[in-house]
């Protein structure tokens, strides 16, 4: 019924958002190629190859570099179907459907003409579309490779070693953590305001509901944060939080590491020539 | 016993926005002595805890810890405030509140890391008691994914790792099934006989007799009884005007009436 | 409005890494001083209820829904720099987490919505409830026009990134790099669906929290009041901190920064020596000059006074860049951020000069 589509719309996004972290813990934990690298390997190498990816300027060279990247999920033990899924079909429907209208509109050369002549469709703008949406697919396959093989604290821990400040980390580790906690209690107040309600409310009184569910939950953040800063008080927190320092790098890590350089390195210098 | 006091509470109130939490508030509680803090959600309980923990202040009047003086200004030296956060440990009520961090081993780490221990000393400590606890297998884990007795088994952890001399536990069986609850109560008798001083904060009665040798009742934010548990049991008015037991009518077999009871372990207590 | 990798060149995405760099360091620093140790659960719970509210789907007039993004409600209570970290976190772990929105372009999107979006919020919010009681109605639409206005001022400017990349980067046969879509296409596009759909729900949302905190807990409202604490009378001037004006000051400059790139060709007079000698040149002046024809010799004074200084952003572009009219982006960014460095700078003299008066 469409009083209870927006609201189980609402529900789904919450389901799911928390229904990624599982999936991501579960791939984290195979053995790949990816996930025995160092993390800032990881961070480093993936980021690099996204640059090559937005730097150069050959649609061949960006093919080469997905199909590396396909190569290396294999290697990690990530689906290729769950990367479709998640990845390149939403990406080709979305960056398609904003990349469709550049086939005419890009000045240039024109090469066909489905409209009898009056939007011609040009050799520039296929090329630019196809050339948006190689790179986006690209991009976020290596982004999604490394978010599916790196468990979060190490995704942090990377960050510490890039000197992210130390408190920016801690805020992007307690955030992530609350997270689930005001995601679950939203959907719970959601659920009970579907089974609860009766009737058809009119859009001016459904926003008012929608508006009150986020105020409790603002109230409840509020609250919650006080509480937690309590809590960090009582077990010794004085201002500065102290963690325990993290990683060092073997030699498979550096072997890592200058493959993904070189391999970033030589895509730069082909697109670019 | 020897009457070493370890808190001493005088006169204290305490307001929450305008509305008075506790209201002149006095009590003793000797180093070694296992203490109930009996009294109805809103008696108080929880804020008294807070302010033997130094986490609030109250008002007026004055609570001191080993003789010392807990204020702001107190607090503030880390000489004073690091040696007491370790020694005096809060339990809260809501578990979701003290996992704060993102992994469980993460979270039992937290203190012995705030209190400036060297990384080796502290993956040790942290390993030992994640065992004692019977968590080790939820070393990586997500607060998240954790359900509620394991939530509160990793509270303990994240206290006990300091090996502190206090605990102060806000209804410690809330929420918990009747197996986790036995287990808990089985830690606090172990506290106990290892001599250190644990105050708890409960509503449930059932347990007061194996988790206390001292109970204070509280009602609407100060003291109205003290004694043993024996004692305070067995004093069915004072608990019913404390809202502490209930007095509805009832039928037993054929028979209807009503007096103040307690709905205990599935039996019926008179 | 989250903008994903491969639309924006690297270097669009560098210069706004900088940007945004500069918001952070400048948000971090305020935050650390008004909240201290309460920053760290606050800004992060803070942060939390941002990221949830994004998924709730909000029914709209129309019989549309959309999605809020919480920048408004974090600036009212937060306060601007807490509001940029906040929602700087929030999208953050939205594109390192859970994959939404691009790596390169983080920068940019922290800059769009989390910077941009919380000044040019908290900007209208102060200037609309001007001294208002903290119950009163004009908080309410003083809420909804700051979120109204400042998801549009974000999504106008993600509209410029988009639309100069065609511009700036094409290669030999015009063939556009990036985004494709030039500035006439690219801001009609953004900006319908964010005047009609997603600056509606921002501004309902924004409204809809101050009314319930009003009820609730009107305390969370009286931080970004300008109201002393208990007062009640509206004689309160809005702007009691001149540091606040310095934040609406940068807000409105960084907005403008990107039209520089718009104009073709060069400012009327901003000319160097040189331009005069060129018959391209010549006819660029004459072009910006109505048409009327240059003098063929630059005059005397302009050669004499130009072999004087030569300065280290020489025609404000860096020779490492092949454009010019992008030169003029990042060098107005930069200068952008000198002007936030100077007024930090100022701002910690205030409060030291301040605080050197009172008891620690």
């Amino acid at each position: 019924m469409s009083r209870n589509r927006a609201i189980a719309a609402t529900l789904v996004s919450l389901t799911r958002a928390l229904g990624r972290a599982l999936i991501s813990e579960r791939v984290a934990r195979q053995r790949g190629l990816l996930q025995a690298l160092d993390p800032r390997v990881r961070v480093i190498g993936l980021f690099a190859l996204v640059l090559a990816v937005t730097l150069s300027d050959r649609i061949s060279v960006i093919v080469a570099l997905f199909c590396a990247a396909v190569v290396v999920a294999l290697l990690s033990k990530v689906s290729l179907a769950s990367l479709a899924a998640r990845v390149w079909l939403p990406v080709l429907f979305f960056t398609g459907v904003i990349a469709l209208p550049a086939l005419v509109l890009t000045p240039g050369e024109p090469i066909l003409a489905p409209t009898g002549g009056s939007f011609p469709v040009t050799a520039q703008g296929m090329s630019a579309a196809l050339l948006l949406i190689a790179r986006v697919e690209t991009a976020v396959t290596l982004t999604t490779l490394l978010i599916l093989c790196t468990p979060w604290m190490q995704v942090l821990q990377a960050l510490r070693a890039f000197h992210v400040p130390q408190d920016v980390v801690v805020m992007l580790a307690m955030t992530h953590r609350y997270i689930f906690l005001l995601a679950e209690t939203a959907g719970q107040m959601f659920e009970s305001r579907q089974s609860r309600t009766v009737g058809v409310f009119d859009g001016a009184t459904r926003r008012r509901m929608t508006a009150r569910t986020a105020g409790v939950l603002l109230s409840k953040s509020v609250e919650l944060s006080n509480e937690v800063f309590l809590s960090m008080q009582s077990r010794g927190f004085r201002g500065d939080v102290r963690v325990l320092s993290a990683f060092r790098m073997r030699s498979r890590d550096y072997i890592g590491l200058v493959a993904f350089l070189v391999a970033g390195g030589v895509a730069v210098w082909i697109g670019r020539s | 016993m020897t009457m070493l006091p370890i808190f001493e509470v005088q006169n204290v109130c305490f307001d929450y926005e305008q509305i008075p939490a506790l209201r002149g508030l006095s009590l003793t509680i000797g180093r070694g002595q296992s203490v109930a803090l009996l009294g109805a959600n809103g008696s108080g309980k929880s804020t008294l805890l807070r302010l033997l923990d130094a986490l609030c202040f109250p008002s007026r009047g004055s609570i001191s810890f080993c003789s010392e003086p807990l204020t702001t200004e107190q607090l503030r030296s880390d000489e004073f405030a690091l040696p007491f956060r370790r020694r005096v440990a809060l339990v809260c009520q809501n578990p979701d509140v003290q996992l704060f961090n993102p992994t469980v081993f993460d979270e039992v780490a937290f203190g012995p890391l705030q209190m400036g221990w060297l990384s080796a000393e502290v993956v040790a400590r942290v390993e030992e008691t994640m065992h004692l606890m019977g968590i080790a297998h939820l070393r990586d884990r997500a607060p998240y994914r954790l359900s509620g007795g394991e939530k509160k088994r990793v509270a303990l952890a994240s206290v006990i790792v300091l090996d502190p001399d206090v605990l102060l536990l806000d209804e410690p069986t809330a929420m918990l099934d009747p197996r986790s609850q036995s287990q808990l109560i089985d830690l606090i008798q172990s506290w106990k006989s290892s001599s250190k001083t644990v105050i708890t904060a409960t509503h449930q009665l059932e347990i007061v007799e194996d988790i206390a040798d001292r109970v204070f009742v509280l009602e609407q934010g100060s003291v109205v009884a003290a004694g043993s548990p024996q004692e305070i049991l067995s004093d069915g008015d004072l608990l019913l005007h404390a809202n502490l037991v209930h007095a509805h009518r009832h039928t037993h077999g054929t028979m209807t009436h009503s007096h103040p009871h307690l709905h205990s372990h599935a039996r019926h207590e008179h | 409005m989250h903008i994903p990798d491969g639309y924006l060149s690297p270097s669009t995405c560098a210069a706004l890494y900088a940007g945004a760099a500069l918001g952070w360091y400048g948000g971090l620093q305020r935050i650390k001083r008004t909240l201290a140790t309460r920053m760290i659960p606050l800004i992060s719970v803070f942060a939390a209820f941002s990221f949830v509210l994004m998924m709730f789907n909000l029914p709209l007039p129309g019989g549309t829904t959309g999605h809020a993004l919480g920048v408004t409600i974090a600036s009212i209570v937060l306060g601007p720099a807490g509001s940029i970290l906040a929602i700087s976190i929030a999208i953050a772990i939205q594109a390192l987490f859970f994959g939404d929105g691009g790596i390169t372009t983080l920068g940019a999107n922290c800059f769009n919505m989390a910077i941009v979006g919380s000044l040019v919020a908290y900007a209208t919010y102060r200037i609309v409830a001007a001294g208002a009681e903290i119950t009163s109605r004009r908080r309410l639409l003083a809420a909804g026009l700051a979120g109204y206005v400042a998801t549009n001022a974000a999504a106008f400017l993600a509209a410029v990134e988009f639309g100069i990349q065609p511009m700036l980067f094409r290669d030999a046969s015009g063939v556009p790099q990036y985004a494709p879509y030039a500035l006439g296409v690219a801001i009609p596009a953004m900006m319908i669906g964010h005047l009609a759909i997603a600056g509606v729900a921002e501004g309902i949302i924004a409204a809809g929290l101050v009314a319930y905190l009003q009820a609730a807990d009107p305390a969370l409202l009286q931080s970004t009041s300008g109201l002393a604490p208990g007062a009640t009378a509206a004689c309160q001037p809005s702007m009691r901190h001149p540091q606040r004006r310095w934040w609406i000051a940068i807000a409105l400059l960084l907005l403008l920064t990107p039209l520089g790139v718009l104009t073709a060709g060069t400012a009327w007079g901003e000319w160097s020596a040189s331009s005069f000698s060129s018959a391209e040149g010549r006819a660029r002046i004459a072009a910006a000059s109505q048409n009327r024809p240059a003098p063929p010799v630059a005059p005397t004074g302009l050669q004499r006074l130009s072999s004087l200084w030569t300065s280290p952003v020489p025609a404000y572009a860096p020779p490492v860049l092949k454009s010019t009219s992008f030169g003029y982006f990042l060098s107005g960014m930069f200068g952008v951020g000198l002007v936030i460095m100077l007024s930090l700078a100022l701002q910690a003299y205030l409060q030291h000069r301040r605080g050197a008066g009172q008891p620690g």
